[in-house]
């Protein structure tokens, strides 16, 4: 074919054997992602892995969540999928107020030991409640790091289920947020936390 | 995330990963509806990707890149179906031939039982046999035009003929 190089053919060739293994179960384990559109915080991007949830990121919209996806897993088994239904029943329960918690798996096995055990503190905190970083930082066993543990907040992967909101700062000030604050804050209100 | 991750794709296949990962899974599940094997229809989403590659400059903003990839897949697929049936048909008539021309040990006519015989052995034959049996007598093609097909040299692909028609006709003597 003229205007494809040889290398370029190859790496469709990749792209392709992995996608397909993938969905053939022949390959290494696919990450399937789907997109909500309308949130009332905006676009949100979801993607999981056979052991559960990785990702669930405020983004522009779905070019912006896939290049973020292909830039941090390469392109060879991020696929589009209809499979992660329940996760966006679970958010559409969120939203409508019906259901506050989630009951679903989520998969930090990448991140390292600290950043997961600042999450999993994280994830026990209900809705309706806050913590402060201090806290966080204790519970993850290193009540000196505070500061390391809002920048593993910061990077959480997956926003809202892992809830990194409901993290604030010592003084009661809302601190940082990833989805920007006004999404903080809207997230806390709903949750009761916040009058 | 690492600028320099390893399968991060040079940026012309960048396009392509993009509208793999949005439509591969429903084109490929297309395209087993229609092949209904898995490792052509792999082959078949690799040529419909390459081909959308080449096309991709005319795809103007807010056309619907989804039926214009389902129709790449849909003509891909159709066109290796009909090349297919082709062989098929060109093989069958080349095993007929066969059971025709050969002398059977009992006198037997038999021609439909060896037909389907026949092409259940040509289903059975190593995959560079058949490749060639198919292209000497569906395409009709020299042994020089084989070889450039299928890798190999000319008398490499004469002896794979030969001995696919060996193996046919055994077939047909019931050996």
């Amino acid at each position: 074919m003229s205007g494809i190089t040889a290398q370029e053919r190859e790496a469709v060739e990749r792209i392709v054997r992995g996608a397909f293994g993938a969905l053939t179960g022949r390959g290494g384990e696919p990450l399937r992602y789907a997109m909500m559109d309308d949130t009332p915080v905006g676009v949100l991007g979801l993607a999981a892995g056979r052991r559960g949830l990785r990702h669930l990121s405020f983004v522009r919209g779905e070019d912006d969540f896939l290049e973020r996806l292909l830039a941090e897993h390469g392109e060879v088994a991020v696929l589009k999928s209809s499979e992660l239904d329940d996760v966006r029943r679970a958010l559409d329960r969120y939203f409508a107020g019906k259901r506050l918690d989630f009951d679903l798996a989520v998969d930090l096995g990448d991140l390292a030991p600290f950043h997961q055990r600042v999450l999993d503190a994280t994830a026990k905190v209900p809705a309706g409640r806050v913590a402060t970083y201090t806290q966080i930082a204790a519970r993850a066993g290193s009540p000196k790091a505070s500061r390391a543990a809002g920048n593993a907040l910061h990077n959480n992967p997956v926003a809202i289920v892992v809830p990194c909101h409901r993290v604030l700062r010592t003084d009661g000030s809302l601190g940082g947020y990833g989805g920007g604050l006004p999404v903080k804050e809207w997230l806390l209100r709903h949750e009761g936390a916040l009058l | 995330m690492s600028p320099d991750h390893p399968s991060v794709p040079a940026p012309a296949a960048h396009r392509i990963a993009l509208l793999l990962a949005k439509h591969g899974e429903e084109l490929a599940r297309h395209i087993r509806r229609i092949v209904r094997d898995d490792d052509t229809a792999q082959d078949l989403l690799q040529e419909t990707m390459l081909r959308a590659w080449k096309a991709v400059a005319r795809l103007t903003e807010g056309s619907n890149e989804r039926a214009w990839l389902y129709r790449i897949a849909t003509n891909a697929s159709l066109n290796h179906q009909r090349a297919r049936s082709r062989e098929r048909a060109a093989l069958a008539r080349h095993a007929a031939e066969l059971a025709a021309n050969t002398d059977h040990p009992d006198g037997a006519t038999g021609e439909e039982r060896d037909r389907a015989g026949l092409w259940a052995e040509v289903a059975r034959l190593p995959e560079r046999q058949r490749l060639a049996l198919s292209l000497r007598v569906a395409d009709e093609l020299d042994y020089e035009e084989i070889a450039a097909r299928i890798g190999g040299t000319a008398e490499a692909a004469r002896a794979n003929v030969y001995q696919a028609t060996r193996r046919l006709k055994m077939k047909v003597r019931g050996a």
